[in-house]
């Protein structure tokens, strides 16, 4: 394909993205050295870094920051295990798999705000699993500031672990048969197979899920927002912290949203500079 | 060569059991909320068997009125499905499906014209208009600019192709957040523009709608695809991209050796094979666009799409709101539901796709 061609094809999707994905984040970068506030969009005013400043010495920023970390530090590894686990025991069910599978496939494509409240009406006052707690501490239970970190930890591990687990599912379909045979003939239980045959054949994709589940879980928002709204700032997300300070009624300061979102544009390419580096090199030797 | 004993599967199936469980315990309970009586709702110990069911909760989120039956509701909803369900079968036995495909969009469209002039409906309805008007633009949109592009960045081997889809990549990590804040901004600045010049209220005749006489950006469902298509692309050209490295370039070639221009031979010999992939990709853009939050809570302050719709319901305490976002948690999850239970096999495979070639 020749290079008029090539234009021809990719020109709306490239314009898509220049307008609405190149100039934007541009336009962020201009806005988060300005002073703007959401009830008066007209008057903006340079004011260099003072929003930069203004954030890092928030000890909001500092707490979502650290709830952030702590939240992807917690669900990542989790829900890879357990979706690993799921995949191989899904592997070995011959009839009824496709019954399991969209079963367990629910949590991950319903409405991300709708599987928070779903999972929060377990909790709320005559909740089934707030009872059950009753009943077996004597304690009422209620939603509060020192809990509900806990639960959005664990309703996002109960959201994402299908992805895991259907990405790792279809690895183990492309897992040569012979390669299991000729293990079980040199007499490797299940274990040492696993180890040494059916995780190397897994390495790219354990990669790959981690990194996505780790940008996914960084950049969070629906699924905290609904158990926060705007109450328990301990634990909001970077990214509800970020909406909240540029658009929470009245006290709206878009300028101050934008640098935290310049931020943590920063953040995510300092981690994903490597593999996009490595996919690029990959792309050109595909080419040749 | 697998031997499995009773015991071993046994315990294969009551493991796998309990993470179904763990994974629809909540819709079953929301279920369970949606169709009670408030007095049960509130009771101190759950109340799990033999409770009296009402529909109530739906017909305070769907309704305007409140002595319809909604049974009646109920078999126009079943009546339009067996239709729907009927004319796809048929459809997909037929050699040339798309007349039937094309009359099952024509039932659902009429279906949902005629509802709000049986029934006297809610603002939430409008919602749902909302909901599904965002999502069918954003695929038809984004799915025919991805094919274009998917299919060029294939088959061109220049180093630009290589950059357009690196960077693609990168904007595919990056939040929301970063992008909801410059379309807030930018919109705002737009709409203050034409209403300055006076552009907005001028008639054109081309998008001069029943019911819109001035042109704006903001708070339209307009803005909600854009923003939507937008941030889809990254994906939708990986994905296409990967479906159409596995076309061999020696049949388009043969196409243009009898004398189609490569346009034709992508519109009748290339896209025909694409159906799976479309549709793979089809799923996925149509659940982003169904599910989205953010973009619609601040680009468009009051033409809601349902997930706002039902978040905003849950600010109050009481049992009363507590029975009605239950049935709108049911009602939204249900086409959901019917969505895994139709394209399981191309949900699966689209996952796969990208997680391999990715």
């Amino acid at each position: 394909m020749n290079r008029r061609t090539f234009w021809g094809f990719t020109v709306p999707s490239v314009a898509v993205m220049l307008l609405l994905m190149v100039f934007p984040l541009l336009t962020t970068v201009w806005l988060g050295f300005q002073k703007l506030l959401l009830r008066d969009l007209n008057n903006p005013e340079w004011i260099g870094f003072d929003n930069y400043r203004d954030l890092l010495s928030d000890p909001e920023f500092w707490a979502a920051f650290r709830f952030t970390m702590v939240f992807v530090a917690i669900v990542v590894p989790v829900t890879m295990v357990m979706g690993l686990c799921t995949a191989l025991l899904l592997d070995r069910v011959g009839r009824g798999r496709s019954v399991y599978l969209a079963a367990l496939l629910l949590p991950f494509i319903v409405t991300p705000v709708v599987g928070s409240l779903v999972y929060k009406d377990l909790f709320e006052r005559g909740g089934l699993l707030a009872w059950l707690w009753e009943v077996i501490t004597d304690n009422p239970f209620a939603v509060n500031s020192g809990n509900v970190k806990w639960l959005i930890i664990i309703q996002a591990i109960w959201n994402v672990m299908p992805f895991a687990m259907i990405t790792f599912f279809a690895g183990l379909q492309t897992l040569p048969e012979e390669r299991v045979e000729a293990a079980a003939i040199d007499g490797a239980d299940f274990w040492r197979n696993l180890w040494h045959v059916t995780l190397p054949h897994l390495r790219v994709l354990i990669l790959f899920v981690g990194l996505i589940t780790t940008m996914d879980m960084y950049r969070v928002y629906d699924q905290v927002f609904v158990w926060t709204g705007n109450r328990f700032t301990d634990a909001h997300t970077l990214q509800v912290y970020n909406v909240r300070i540029a658009t929470a009624f009245d006290i709206g300061r878009l300028g101050k949203g934008n640098a935290m979102a310049v931020l943590t544009v920063i953040g995510i390419f300092v981690v994903l500079i490597p593999f996009l580096w490595r996919s690029y090199k990959d792309q050109i030797a595909e080419r040749v | 060569m697998k031997r499995t004993t009773f015991l071993s599967r046994f315990g294969l199936h009551a493991t796998l059991a309990v993470l179904v469980v763990w994974s629809v315990l909540p819709f079953l309970w929301t279920f369970q909320t949606s169709i009670k009586f408030t007095r049960d709702v509130a009771a101190k110990e759950p109340v799990l068997w033999g409770y009296e069911t009402t529909a109530n909760a739906y017909r305070a989120f769907w309704l305007d009125a409140d002595d319809v039956n909604m049974w009646s509701v109920l078999l126009y909803i079943a009546v339009v499905a067996v239709i729907c369900i009927a004319l796809g079968q048929i459809g997909r036995r037929m050699r040339h499906g798309w007349p039937w495909f094309a009359s099952v969009a024509l039932v659902i469209f009429a279906a949902l014209w005629r509802f709000p002039k049986i029934w006297e409906a809610n603002d939430e309805y409008d919602f749902l208009i909302n909901s599904i008007v965002v999502t069918v633009l954003t695929m038809i949109i984004s799915l025919s600019i991805g094919l274009l592009a998917g299919y060029g960045l294939a088959r061109y081997t220049g180093i630009s192709g290589a950059v357009i889809l690196i960077i693609a990549l990168g904007f595919r990590a990056l939040p929301r957040t970063a992008f909801v804040l410059p379309y807030f901004f930018g919109a705002k600045e737009i709409d203050d523009w034409l209403t300055r010049t006076g552009v907005g209220s001028w008639n054109f005749p081309i998008i001069d709608f029943p019911g819109i006489d001035t042109l704006q950006i903001l708070d339209t469902r307009l803005a909600i695809v854009l923003a939507l298509v937008a941030v889809n692309q990254p994906f939708t050209i990986w994905m296409f991209r990967s479906f159409f490295m596995e076309v061999p370039k020696e049949i388009e070639e043969a196409a243009m050796m009898d004398g189609a221009t490569r346009l034709q031979a992508f519109r009748k010999v290339i896209i025909p094979m694409m159906w799976p992939a479309i549709i793979a990709t089809g799923l996925f853009t149509m659940l982003l666009a169904y599910n989205e939050y953010l973009f619609v809570r601040v680009l468009a302050p009051t033409e809601w799409t349902l997930p706002v719709a039902i978040v905003s319901l849950t600010g109050g305490e009481s049992s009363r709101t507590i029975t009605e976002a239950a049935a709108a948690s049911v009602s939204i999850t249900l086409p959901i539901v019917v969505v895994i239970i139709l394209f399981q096999k191309h949900l699966v495979k689209g996952l796969g796709a990208g997680a391999v070639k990715g």
